[in-house]
């Protein structure tokens, strides 16, 4: 489990009715919401009912969270929980080879959710270092996250950068990236770890 | 143990945060309002009652139906202590608190005004007309149990 300091603040400032506090929260976790409901193969009205039984729920229990940096795992298990729930609210045909829940096996199904938080708290704090770079940072890197990134011709003109500048502007962005304090909590091996244990889960 | 910024040559943080944005992107925005609006419920001291069952999304249901009744929608809200039956005819919702007991329910739809209808003592309630948009349903009952649905749509009804 990381120890996130932003996490465990933001949770307290809810608490005290903070408004903007709660759409950071939104903004930062309802991918995780939204990937575990697609996983769970929801259609989109299924996962608009989840999201919203989930953060309500959240509402209602954020006050009393004994581990508020376990928000993470607590959104996925509740997430979990309420897509079940939905799917057997119907017990429609098309979900019949969805296996009752005591038969699902469990070390696979745990094993995924676990992945799901730990891509969606790595992918949070990836995003929060992003949006604090500074403006030239940020328009360059996501000009080259774009699919297909675009020529470094088409960079130049666009940022007023010569070509021969692009590629050392671009690794002192990633150097920057990568000092920041958001991403100082977030241990673990390369990417491929989370690439395998992804085969494993699917 | 080494941060995953150490570990990270450029190229692969480059693409991990290439799926991270890929992640976000992939929410439509709609959703993540919701979240943000959920919020308003802080403070409400009510109990939230859920969708736990709902015959539009359940096959069996309206194989088991006779043609004429087949359009007949059940819903089923349950909270912590109280359970809420609806059903939808063509012109009224009727509604049953279980466990069966007198108490008011409040509608109060996503816009306009509230209105509210009183639940006999076997705990039955009808709402006529059926609200055309989005609403909820906040029910109080004699034994002081306070409940609010989901927002509830019955489109089409």
């Amino acid at each position: 489990m990381r120890n996130d300091s932003s996490v465990i603040a933001l949770v307290a400032r809810v608490g005290d009715g903070d408004q903007e506090a709660w759409d950071e929260i939104i903004e930062r976790y309802s991918p995780l919401v939204w990937s575990i409901c697609v996983r769970y193969q929801l259609n989109r009205h299924d996962i608009d009912d989840v999201g919203q039984s989930v953060w309500l729920l959240l509402v209602e229990n954020i006050g009393s969270l004994r581990e508020p940096a376990a928000l993470p795992g607590w959104l996925a298990t509740t997430t979990k929980r309420e897509a079940l729930r939905i799917l057997r609210a119907g017990r429609r045909h098309e979900h019949a080879d969805l296996p009752p829940e005591d038969q699902m096996p469990p070390d696979a199904d745990a094993t995924a959710i676990e992945e799901e938080i730990i891509v969606a708290e790595r992918n949070a704090a990836l995003r929060a270092a992003f949006a604090e770079l500074p403006p030239r940072c940020y328009q360059l890197l996501s000009m080259l996250v774009s699919d297909p990134p675009p020529p470094y011709a088409e960079i130049s003109a666009k940022l007023g950068l010569p070509v021969g500048s692009i590629g050392p502007t671009r690794a002192r962005c990633l150097e920057r990236l990568r000092r920041s304090p958001h991403l100082a909590g977030l241990f673990g091996g390369g990417p491929n770890d989370v690439d395998n244990l992804s085969g494993a889960g699917r | 143990m080494n941060t995953v910024a150490e570990v990270w040559d450029d190229d692969e943080l480059l693409a991990a945060l290439r799926d991270a944005l890929r992640a976000r992107e992939a929410v439509p925005d709609e959703f993540i309002e919701a979240g943000k609006s959920a919020f308003a419920w802080h403070n409400i001291d009510a109990e939230l009652a859920q969708l736990t069952y709902d015959s539009s999304r359940d096959t069996d249901y309206e194989l088991s139906m006779r043609a004429e009744d087949a359009s007949i929608r059940a819903l089923t809200f349950t909270s912590a202590h109280l359970t809420i039956e609806l059903e939808v005819t063509d012109d009224s919702l009727l509604g049953q608190i279980i466990p069966a007991q007198a108490g008011m329910i409040k509608i109060q739809p996503r816009d306009g005004a509230e209105t509210t209808v009183s639940a006999d003592e076997i705990g039955c309630f009808s709402v006529r007309p059926i609200p055309s948009g989005a609403f909820r349903l906040h029910c109080r009952t004699a034994s002081d149990v306070d409940a609010l649905t989901g927002w509830i749509t019955l489109a089409g009804a």
